[in-house]
């Protein structure tokens, strides 16, 4: 048996009322931005809701990420960053803003009740898994509907699972599931399979999985928990039911803008528009990471963005305060 | 080789240094056998325990000690409670091993419970010790849900603010299937309160603090 510990929750952070910069969002956009700022000196706050390393918290296995040849657990990667934000003097805080006021200079954000000041700020809120919008979904989640396979793949041992989406996640997310389940049906809405190679290849190795492509999830099904899922092939437009003790969902993002709707130009999808350098329609407000329009939605190219915004940021305080 | 890495000792040792105020001790009932995380939970706390001076660990045997397991509402193993000055309760119950990212709560609470306070924002603070009934928190969780810590510290933090009327247990669901499925679990964090009110998901403190006092408001059953 072999156990991790986790050290760094959330500390306790007795706030300041004004920071150089508030970063929100504890990804790895966010942390690799508070490194750089809290290295830059900068007074740096970090706002998280979940835990280091936001989604990347959620993914068991990582192998893209430069520099960890044998691969590096999503919660550990998450924790480092965190550690590594911390030991330069980023200041951590857990929850979410209450409030916030990105046109007013400087910023304000209230947070637990308290009017914190930010002379500039860094949206690194990233995305969220995406809804399949299916009749039963809503319904049955958390009684056999899941986004989360490194939460909740222990209760399904044994069980025959469905994972709605062939691309790397919901096929990465599928080795981990293989490890309980007794058999794995990967339902994809197109013809192909988006996925890594080398994802499909170990998932095909597990003995335990199916592809079923072309085919449209039409409603998960079950009484109290999930017991099937009724799909369409979409050329012969023939249906069937699954049978299947649980459903993991894995179609995709959405961005977390919803705070700033109103407040940011962001595109059609809800993710925020920014120029060149990282620049949002608001002066003085950065954005980095996967909430970024366009973002390619890789750890790597997260931690770039986020290295960007913070340094961008350090030049714009820094003749800021000269022009003061 | 401990459990704890020798990086982690000395991130956990220099927290404890600069934020323990008043002693801690860790009450742990175990057991030694049909018990695969009684010995694991024994030796981190163990390793625990060694990180200040300010904490003690006091190991007892759930049959043995079945008195005082009675006491303190322990029917399973291992559990974790945490006691302040002169042995104070603050209602903070761990089932099975305090690991992963339980480990992270399970260290926010020592230092809490140090410091007699419960970290709720006053406003909600005041709710919660204005209740004066009984209200049982089980949260159900999986030591690699990073949701799940969120919502367990949520229900620590609501006992450590009113621990005479309240207990907020974190249950690891791998570890106790015969609850899990007692109460239906397929997904991580579960919150039940006093077997009325019960949700999935990680909600903010507010709405937590709502759910509990809207748990008191159902008739008894």
């Amino acid at each position: 048996m072999e156990f991790s510990f986790s050290v760094t929750g959330p500390p306790k952070v007795d706030l300041k009322d004004s920071y150089d910069v508030v970063v929100i969002g504890g990804g790895p956009a966010g942390l690799t931005a508070a490194i750089y700022a809290s290295r830059a000196r900068l007074s740096t706050l970090v706002i998280n809701k979940g835990a280091a390393g936001g989604l990347v918290a959620t993914t068991e296995w990582i192998e893209n990420y430069p520099g960890f040849p044998e691969g590096v657990a999503g919660a550990e990667l998450g924790r480092a960053m965190q550690t590594q934000a911390q030991r330069f003097g980023a200041e951590f805080f857990n929850g979410e803003p209450e409030g916030i006021d990105l046109a007013a200079d400087p910023k304000i954000l209230r947070l637990a009740g308290r009017e914190i000041k930010a002379r500039s700020v860094i949206i690194a809120t990233g995305t969220t898994p995406k809804k399949l919008g299916v009749p039963g979904e809503r319904e049955l989640y958390g009684h056999g509907v899941s986004y989360c396979a490194t939460c909740d793949g222990p209760f399904f041992a044994d069980k025959e699972l469905l994972v709605v989406g062939a691309g790397s996640s919901g096929v990465q997310e599928s080795l981990f599931l293989a490890k309980f389940a007794a058999k794995i049906t990967i339902v994809e809405f197109l013809a192909t399979i988006q996925a890594e190679g080398i994802l499909v290849e170990r998932f095909n190795k597990t003995g335990k999985g199916s592809f079923l492509l072309n085919h449209e999830v039409l409603a998960i099904e079950g009484d109290r928990t999930v017991s099937g899922v009724r799909v369409r092939n979409r050329s012969s437009d023939e249906e069937k039911l699954i049978p299947a003790g649980g459903v993991f969902i894995y179609v995709g993002l959405e961005p977390q803008t919803g705070a700033f709707a109103d407040q940011l130009k962001l595109d059609q999808w809800g993710y925020i528009e920014v120029d060149s350098d990282l620049r949002t329609s608001v002066e003085g407000v950065w954005a980095a990471g996967d909430v970024v329009s366009g973002a390619t939605r890789q750890i790597a190219a997260a931690v770039g963005t986020g290295t960007i915004a913070a340094i961008e940021v350090e030049h714009y305080l820094s003749s800021e305060g000269a022009a003061r | 080789m401990g459990m704890l890495k020798d990086e982690d000792k000395k991130y956990v040792r220099e927290q404890f240094a600069e934020k323990l105020k008043g002693p801690v001790k860790i009450l742990l009932f175990s057991q030694r056998l049909e018990c695969e995380y009684c010995r694991p939970t024994e030796e981190i706390l163990t390793e625990l325990s060694q990180l200040s001076d300010k904490i003690s660990l006091d190991i007892r045997n759930l049959q043995i000690d079945s008195e005082d397991a009675k006491q303190f509402g322990v029917e399973m193993v291992p559990a974790t409670i945490l006691l302040g000055e002169q042995d104070k309760d603050y209602g903070i119950r761990f089932f099975g091993i305090p690991a992963g990212y339980e480990f992270s709560n399970l260290l926010a609470d020592i230092i809490e419970v140090s410091a007699d306070e419960s970290d709720l924002p006053d406003e909600l603070k005041q709710k919660v010790s204005a209740i004066s009934r009984p209200v049982d928190i089980k949260v159900f969780v999986t030591p690699t849900c990073p949701y799940c810590a969120g919502a367990v510290r949520t229900a620590h933090k609501i006992a450590m603010a009113n621990p005479r009327y309240i207990k907020a247990q974190m249950i690891e669901s791998v570890e106790f299937p015969h609850l899990a499925n007692k109460y239906a679990v397929y997904g991580v964090p579960k919150t039940i309160i006093n077997e009325k009110v019960q949700f999935e998901g990680a909600m903010p403190e507010a709405a937590v603090v709502e759910q509990v006092l809207s748990a008191l408001e159902q008739p008894q059953s």
